[in-house]
């Protein structure tokens, strides 16, 4: 009885204009402070806890969402007032396609509805730079979501100064398996023919003409071109190919026979070209930079499929006791502080090692 | 910081499906929280915006001192509170070391351990090469954690170990990480000691068979363990020569691209390092995976002790309680 009487006091005195002015005045200067030191670039939420909060509360299930998008929208603006360049969020996994149907509507619907809104505003956000993206397997969306994803995104894509990116429906096994994919679909096209102003085969019928009929014109071709890497069609006398090729031949795949029919040797560019770098470039993320902070709430130290590729090398992660829809500034706040602490000893330890390797 | 009533005002018209306000009206209910928008370069450039600018410059000159002042009161308190809490941390560390040491007896580790609701089947660490140390220390020091974690998972009936080391000092050094490993097991084993293989992905494995004594008593429980010793190239290089591997055979026309599923993928992936790890346990003072294989850490519970420098049990003996969803005793 007296704790329902003490609340109803601290929230008549919390939103009583001093204190209201003070609060604000406060989280500014906080924030305004933090601007100072060095300012992580790409920050990543596991948005963790929102069902156990409603749960602990006494709530609906959707509620507990809805909650947590305000916190969402709490920490977007902590986030964009500190300089945070990429805001990575986790908003749906594959896997929580699992979950009750109602469930699973209702965050379908409550992402509809937000991106609506958002492009009701797309004014507003153009003037802060700010462009959303969503990540993640498309193929599983319903149409009417996709329609609006696509034109949320594609009415913020041209604003450059910060970054949302909304993980929906994601998992990182997902991404690096795409990735793979795209990867080996960039390598397996044959595309060096169309570069050069030269045709090859004009070349080849130049020195045919001139030598008579070779039998061998793949080895001339072969050595014409540098790094580029060559390869016979099944039915020729590569003996692993032929091996192979009664079982697993696709007619269909790309580059197999190159369209003017006579030069039946297929450009590929070498695969030893293949880099940690080439992977990254086919990732979701490919053009943000370093993930610089992972932070996980409801005390859950997993990484349960998000930002494998992105985290597992120098980003730091934090995992927060608090349920997600708690998440604020006085949680964000240690995190920040512990991070640039973190920079400032790095530097230090960094800093002598550097003279030395000078001297 | 939004306004309790503004809150109401937006939670009632979300109830409504949106209905109650229109976009004009959002943006009046939030303009008060926007921040100035940055300046646009043109506006910048006219004479007007610069005699504004040029007053406001006084203005954001104090208040970038006044930030920088706050900024520097709180990292100074924060450094305070870094140290008392790694003060804190350490003694509270030594303390518990000391009351659950493990004596090198198996049994006590056992002990510790036989009670849980659950432990992994596969174990995964994270160790540091010590680059500063002088001449072989380092290597020695390595060696000597990865023996003594491998006795306390023997001890503790883990089956299934994997030692990660970023630079790959541990990968070249194998037969001498296999011999230190064996010795340490006979040390806390005796008679009973049981038989070991360790391995690095690419590199055959170094078995050592248990003794007759424990190859004979089979209903004691302890597990033969296997050891997998990863370095930084098992992670992201291993995903770059598979995308070789495939770029190659689809190039040859060998698959099309439309076979690389996530199944494959995996498969490929356990075959040529290793599986899931059921928990990973970090003993430095933050949670960092310095390039740890990504795959593989998927749904890894991650184990830490904050502020906790080095290898000690500890750390081990939390990390399992942790998993279990145990609370530690602090009466045995």
């Amino acid at each position: 009885m007296s704790d329902l009487y003490l609340s109803r006091i601290r929230n008549w005195f919390l939103s009583s204009p001093p204190a209201e002015w003070a609060i604000r005045g406060l989280r500014e200067t906080l924030i305004g402070a933090l601007k100072q030191g060095p300012v992580p670039r790409h920050v990543a939420f596991v948005m963790d806890g929102n069902r156990r909060y409603a749960r602990s509360h006494k709530i609906e299930t959707i509620e507990g969402h809805h909650l947590g998008f305000e916190a969402l929208a709490r920490v977007l603006e902590i986030c964009y007032k500190c300089g945070v360049e990429v805001v990575t969020v986790y908003a749906f996994s594959i896997e929580n396609f699992n979950r009750p149907k109602y469930e699973v509507d209702g965050l379908m619907q409550l992402a509809k509805v937000k991106l609506e809104q958002l492009i009701q505003h797309g004014e507003l956000l153009e003037r802060y730079g700010a462009s959303v993206r969503v990540l993640g397997e498309r193929d599983l969306l319903s149409d009417d979501v996709l329609e609006v994803i696509d034109r949320a995104v594609s009415t913020t894509k041209n604003n450059k100064k910060c970054i949302l990116n909304i993980c929906f429906p994601y998992t990182s096994r997902e991404e690096m398996t795409t990735a793979i994919r795209s990867t080996v679909e960039e390598y397996s096209k044959s595309s060096a023919p169309k570069r050069t102003p030269f045709s090859q085969t004009r070349i080849t019928q130049k020195i045919m003409s001139k030598q008579g009929d070779r039998s061998g014109k793949m080895e001339s071709d072969n050595t014409s071109l540098g790094q580029e890497q060559s390869h016979t069609p099944p039915g020729s006398d590569d003996n692993e190919d032929s091996m192979s090729s009664t079982t697993t031949l696709y007619p269909d795949s790309p580059g197999r026979t190159s369209k003017d029919g006579s030069n039946h040797v297929t450009i590929y560019p070498n695969v030893e070209n293949i880099t940690t770098e080439t992977i990254d470039k086919h990732m979701y993320t490919a053009d943000c930079p370093p993930l610089d902070i992972f932070v996980r709430t409801s005390g859950v130290e997993r990484l349960s499929d998000f930002m494998l590729w992105q985290c597992h090398q120098d980003t730091q992660m934090f995992f927060l006791k608090c349920f997600w829809p708690e998440f604020d500034l006085r949680h964000f706040l240690p995190v920040l502080l512990e991070w640039q602490w973190r920079q400032k000893k790095k530097a230090m330890e960094e800093g002598p090692r550097q003279r030395v390797k000078a001297a | 910081m939004f306004k309790p009533r503004d809150i109401e005002a937006y939670r009632r018209d979300e109830k409504l499906g949106h209905k109650m306000l229109t976009p004009e009206e959002r943006i009046r209910l939030l303009k008060p929280y926007l921040p100035s928008p940055p300046l646009h370069p043109s506006e910048q450039a006219s004479k007007r915006a610069m005699e504004e600018q040029q007053r406001l410059g006084v203005r954001r000159f104090l208040k970038t001192h006044w930030h920088l002042l706050v900024f520097t009161i709180i990292h100074a308190l924060f450094s305070l509170y870094i140290r008392i809490r790694q003060a804190y941390h350490q003694v509270f560390n030594k303390v518990s070391s000391i009351y659950h040491h493990h004596h090198r007896a198996p049994d006590l580790i056992y002990n510790d351990v036989k009670d849980l609701r659950r432990l992994p089947n596969h174990l995964s660490v994270i160790l540091t090469l010590d680059e500063d140390a002088r001449g072989g220390t380092g290597l020695a020091k390595l060696i000597e954690e990865a023996s003594d974690i491998a006795a306390w998972c023997a001890s503790a009936r883990i089956p299934q170990l994997s030692i990660y080391e970023k630079t790959g000092t541990l990968k070249g050094y194998l037969p001498r990480v296999h011999r230190s490993m064996t010795q340490k097991l006979a040390a806390y084993f005796g008679p009973n000691t049981p038989g070991i293989g360790i391995r690095a992905p690419h590199c055959p494995s170094m078995e050592t068979a248990p003794t007759l004594a424990a190859s004979r008593s089979e209903n004691d429980g302890i597990k033969h363990l296997s050891v997998m010793i990863l370095s930084a190239e098992d992670g992201r290089d291993s995903i770059v020569d598979l995308t070789k591997t495939l770029a190659d055979m689809s190039q040859r026309g060998k698959i099309s691209t439309s076979d690389i599923t996530i199944e494959l993928v995996d498969a490929e992936l356990s075959e040529s390092v290793m599986g899931e790890p059921d928990l990973l346990l970090l003993f430095g003072p933050r949670v960092e995976l310095v390039g740890y294989p990504p795959w593989q850490v998927r749904l890894t519970e991650i184990s830490h002790v904050q502020d906790n420098e080095g290898v000690n049990y500890q750390v081990f003996y939390r990390g399992l309680l942790k998993y279990a969803g145990a609370q530690m005793r602090w009466g045995r």
